[in-house]
């Protein structure tokens, strides 16, 4: 009995950090998890120069102001970032499949002095919904990125419905526009 | 094939060296335009694309830009609390080094005083006891602990005498 309550604290105390430890494993990434601070709130303005491609349509900056009415995807990338050319093709067929409904916008951020990668990137993805550079990364600062790729879901007030870090998927695209659009 | 000459080796070598220079010399410039409370204060906030390192340490993009931006508020009267309060409007609490003393967060602050405690509780009670041990007398001893092991020893004796 006594030696039973003087190895009690010891495994006890195993038993613990064996606990801490397995926390630790299983939880996976945490920085990936983290929710955004504008959730429920309104996404900050931005006014960014666009490609030469779509200044047709939106003029040579977007305004982010001026565009809001429907719901949207504001998804940030990089020319140096691997995620995002993976996810660029999913983007590209939702903006083909929602059409005027829902207006995506892409943002190269964290990306200084590449604008010619960026066309780059674009055009190898043949990108046709407004993509703008973030060339001091000051949108990506004022969003609060972690890293690229990120991805904001906004309802047409402005207000942010739900923020997805790392590249997106048809699946997820589909199931956060469809919640935007309840 | 030899693009270079052996004479023209060490002119090149030189070139390279001045433009290492300057590269490096302009980076420092850069850095150096900024006030000294930029560094302190960006020391205080956590570089969201790197790991374990802070605005004021990192040499990532992100880190510089954001540096700057800190340089820029400083100019426009912004005190320390105002810069930390911007970036945890936009960050959440997750971007302070020092996590303010709430919610969950209070675990951080609290579980080590806890151990502590709990460390120091323990220590004295196994000092206690071993001083408590060590100050006993040898000649008191419990008669039947005496008497088990007498008759532990005339068994094994006997044992012993059997063989």
């Amino acid at each position: 009995m006594s030696r039973v309550r003087r190895l009690l604290p010891v495994v006890a105390t195993v038993a613990a950090l064996s606990a801490l430890f397995l926390f630790g494993l299983l939880r996976g990434s945490p920085d990936r998890d983290i929710p955004s601070n504008f959730l429920g709130r309104e996404v900050p303005n931005f006014d960014l120069p666009l490609y030469e491609r779509y200044m047709s349509e939106f003029g040579p900056r977007l305004t982010l102001d001026e565009v809001l009415g429907r719901p949207m995807v504001i998804n940030f990338w990089a020319s140096w970032c691997g995620p995002c050319y993976e996810e660029a093709p999913h983007l590209q067929r939702a903006h083909e499949r929602y059409g005027d409904e829902v207006l995506f916008i892409g943002i190269q951020t964290q990306d200084r002095d590449a604008r010619a990668a960026g066309r780059a990137f674009i055009n190898q993805f043949g990108l046709s919904f407004p993509n703008v550079f973030d060339g001091d990364s000051r949108t990506s600062i004022a969003y609060g990125l972690f890293g690229v790729p990120e991805t904001f879901f906004v309802h047409a007030d402005g207000t942010l419905h739900h923020k997805y870090a790392g590249p997106v998927t048809e699946t997820i695209l589909s199931e956060q526009i469809g919640a935007l659009r309840r | 094939m030899n693009v270079l000459r052996r004479t023209e080796w060490p002119y090149t070598l030189a070139l390279l060296a001045l433009v290492c220079a300057l590269a490096l010399g302009s980076a420092a410039a850069q850095e150096r335009e900024l006030d000294p409370r930029v560094f302190e204060i960006g020391r205080e906030l956590r570089c969201p694309t790197c790991v374990s390192e802070s605005v004021g340490e990192s040499n990532a993009a992100i880190a510089r830009e954001m540096r700057v931006l800190i340089q820029e508020q400083l100019d426009q009267g912004a005190n320390r609390a105002e810069v930390l309060a911007f970036f945890q409007e936009r960050y959440g609490d997750w971007i302070l080094q020092n996590p303010p003393m709430r919610g969950l967060n209070l675990l951080v602050w609290l579980l080590p005083i806890v151990a502590v405690l709990v460390a120091v509780v323990v220590i004295t009670r196994l000092l206690r006891r071993w001083r408590t041990a060590a100050e006993r007398p040898i000649d008191v001893v419990d008669p039947s602990d005496l008497d088990r092991v007498r008759a532990e020893l005339r068994g094994g004796l006997g044992d012993g005498a059997g063989r």
